[in-house]
């Protein structure tokens, strides 16, 4: 099985190659350059390991949350491939890949617990929450998606350190993530909160959304087709809100959108 | 991957720049094989304008099946067979739209071994008017008017541009889409006006020309602020009377510019281009000045005026068949400027 995944949720970019067991990875920390750098990451990839396009057997992205152009380029990009290939593609939650990165990272008795926390910007985070329990989930650990507890809506930072505060009752917790390094000064200091991998799990990572997504196609995921994967953005575009919430005072026609 | 080195006949062109979906095969940079547009006209009307962000998420859920249907007209497959290489409009635009068909473009060249070149939305306006009338001769005169951009501009050969004038403000289109939405006309502008403006009189009010400076430049901002005024005042004014003031006025500040434009560089014509170039009375107006002039007149015709990929595609044959190429890093550029590359 040759697997072949795209990464740009978050600032970093990349792609990852799997073949053989084997995981060809190139990432950059793009700032907002994602068209312009995974494009050549997915052919870097493809020369690392000795493969072509055409060798794919699937394809896998993270549909999100994060940010909102890059998830575009990325779902836009995995469509095409998908499409041109006739690959089915298989979406894949940041949260979760941020999940399977610390439990790759951290020894099981240090991982059992693991919040993930995206960055929202605006002074939000989408988090996500993962319970191992007491065997660890076996061998590998577990798929992160068998063990998730989700918080669907943006958070507040006083909101994800409470809810924080409420796993930390049951014992130790992992905090990862963009939006646990740029909260650390209000997470860390809470008894109970493990920030010592928050910087090295900062940003989902292509080898591993490559070996979490072989992981459940190997388990029997099923593959979706180029045409209905589409990026999770858990907030409506911004226009709308607006709109919708002034709709009920309104007599006049509205303002000039944002242009073109 | 290695690009095939294979002589350019059919290109793909995409085009995501602002609120059209849309994918066309046009072979030998002149024959249309299939030209798909979704438009998302609906989607932002009831907000009187293009949102961004919902322009951008809806490109995401329409290339799909705007390739597929552009592919399948032009008797390929997703396997991209019978494709030479792939034209993508890379600016100006929106950039999280403009993304989305860069993204889609690159993927396609990877997978399909095919080259790809970006491709300038402006340039590409330019190149409509040679699919259906690749005999044009030089120097032109492009009057190219949407609602975002209002450009006068010399043609010498293609490639070979010069800016002569643009607006100073408003964009016309977006002045045609203000004053819509104003006297309740809805969203798309232009249409509504150019419809209702049929039933009045164009000389009810006199709205203001402005021709600012000495040169080719053009400003609507304040016959925009005219028409409000007007309207705030005399509340029950013929909206018909008002659309038919405004629309004659706009049109008699671009066929003015246009006009001495053309004599200024002697060109052989002037060529309409964009989606205001759709405009019934500025088409009539053209097409009678030009006459007065002695000079050619050419109209594409409105489904080639308005965002389509077909015009993409023509501009990415003749840049590919130049030798052009972009690269995989190929971005895009909301402000990219037309510049000569010849």
């Amino acid at each position: 099985m040759r697997v072949l995944a795209l990464e740009t949720a978050t600032d970093l970019v990349g792609a990852a190659l799997l073949r053989d067991g084997a995981v060809s990875e190139r990432s950059h920390l793009g700032g907002r350059a994602h068209a312009e750098l995974l494009a050549p990451a997915v052919e870097e990839v493809c020369a690392l390991s000795g493969t072509t396009l055409a060798e794919v057997d699937a394809l896998a992205v993270d549909v999100g949350p994060g940010l909102f152009t890059g998830l575009r380029v990325g779902v836009a990009t995995a469509k095409a491939l998908g499409q041109a290939l006739d690959l089915g593609v298989l979406g894949v939650s940041s949260l979760d890949v941020l999940a399977a990165g610390a439990y790759e990272a951290a020894p099981a008795d240090r991982s059992a617990r693991v919040v993930a926390v995206i960055d929202a910007r605006r002074g939000e985070v989408f988090a996500a929450a993962y319970d191992a329990g007491a065997d660890g989930g076996g061998p590998d650990g577990p798929d992160p998606a068998d063990v998730r507890t989700d918080r669907p809506a943006a958070l507040a930072p006083e909101e994800l350190a409470a809810w924080c505060d409420e796993l930390a009752a049951g014992g130790p917790v992992l905090v990862v993530g963009d939006g646990a390094v740029r909260y650390v000064e209000q997470l860390a200091p809470r008894p109970g909160l493990d920030l010592g991998l928050a910087e090295t799990v900062a940003a989902p990572s292509p080898a591993v959304l490559v070996r979490l997504a072989a992981r459940r196609l190997a388990a029997g995921a099923p593959l979706q087709a180029a045409t209905d994967i589409v990026p999770d953005y858990r907030r409506p575009a911004d226009a709308k809100i607006n709109w919708e919430e002034r709709a009920p005072q309104r007599t006049a026609p509205p303002p000039p959108g944002d242009g073109r | 991957m290695p690009v095939a080195d294979r002589p350019i006949a059919r290109v793909l062109g995409i085009e995501t720049s602002c609120d059209e979906t849309a994918a066309s095969v046009v072979e030998g940079g002149t024959t249309i094989v299939s030209s798909v547009v979704s438009s998302q006209i609906d989607l932002h009307a009831r907000y009187g304008g293009v949102v961004p962000e919902l322009a951008g998420r809806a490109h995401v859920e329409l290339l799909t099946p705007v390739l597929a249907d552009a592919l399948e007209q032009a008797s390929s497959d997703h396997s991209g067979r019978g494709i030479d290489g792939i034209a993508v409009t890379h600016g100006p635009g929106l950039i999280g739209s403009l993304l989305v068909g860069v993204a889609e473009a690159k993927a396609l060249s990877m997978a399909w071994g095919v080259p790809l070149v970006g491709v300038n939305h402006l340039e590409a306006h330019l190149f409509a008017s040679l699919l259906e009338q690749p005999d044009l001769g030089w120097p032109l005169v492009v009057l190219l008017v949407s609602g975002g951009h209002t450009l006068l501009i010399e043609v010498t050969a293609p490639g070979e541009y010069r800016i002569m004038g643009g607006t100073i403000d408003d964009a016309a289109g977006e002045a045609f889409d203000k004053v819509a939405r104003f006297i309740g006309l809805g969203y798309p502008g232009g249409p509504a006006i150019d419809r209702i403006s049929a039933e009045g009189d164009p000389a009810a009010y006199a709205f203001p020309r402005s021709l600012p400076g000495d040169g080719y430049d053009f400003s609507f901002s304040g016959l925009k602020t005219s028409v409000v005024n007007r309207v705030r005042k005399e509340p029950d004014a013929s909206t018909a009377d008002v659309a038919a003031s405004f629309q004659e006025a706009v049109v008699d500040v671009l066929v003015t510019r246009a006009r001495a434009a053309a004599g200024a560089v002697g060109a052989r014509a002037i060529c309409l281009a964009g989606g205001v170039a759709a405009n019934s009375l500025l088409r009539a107006r053209i097409e009678a000045a030009c006459a007065e002039d002695s000079i050619g007149a050419f109209l594409p015709s409105r489904a080639l005026c308005t965002d389509n990929a077909a015009m993409v595609a023509a501009a990415g044959y003749w840049r590919l068949t130049r030798g052009d190429r972009s690269g995989l890093d190929l971005g895009a550029d909301p402000n990219l400027r037309l510049v000569s590359t010849v």
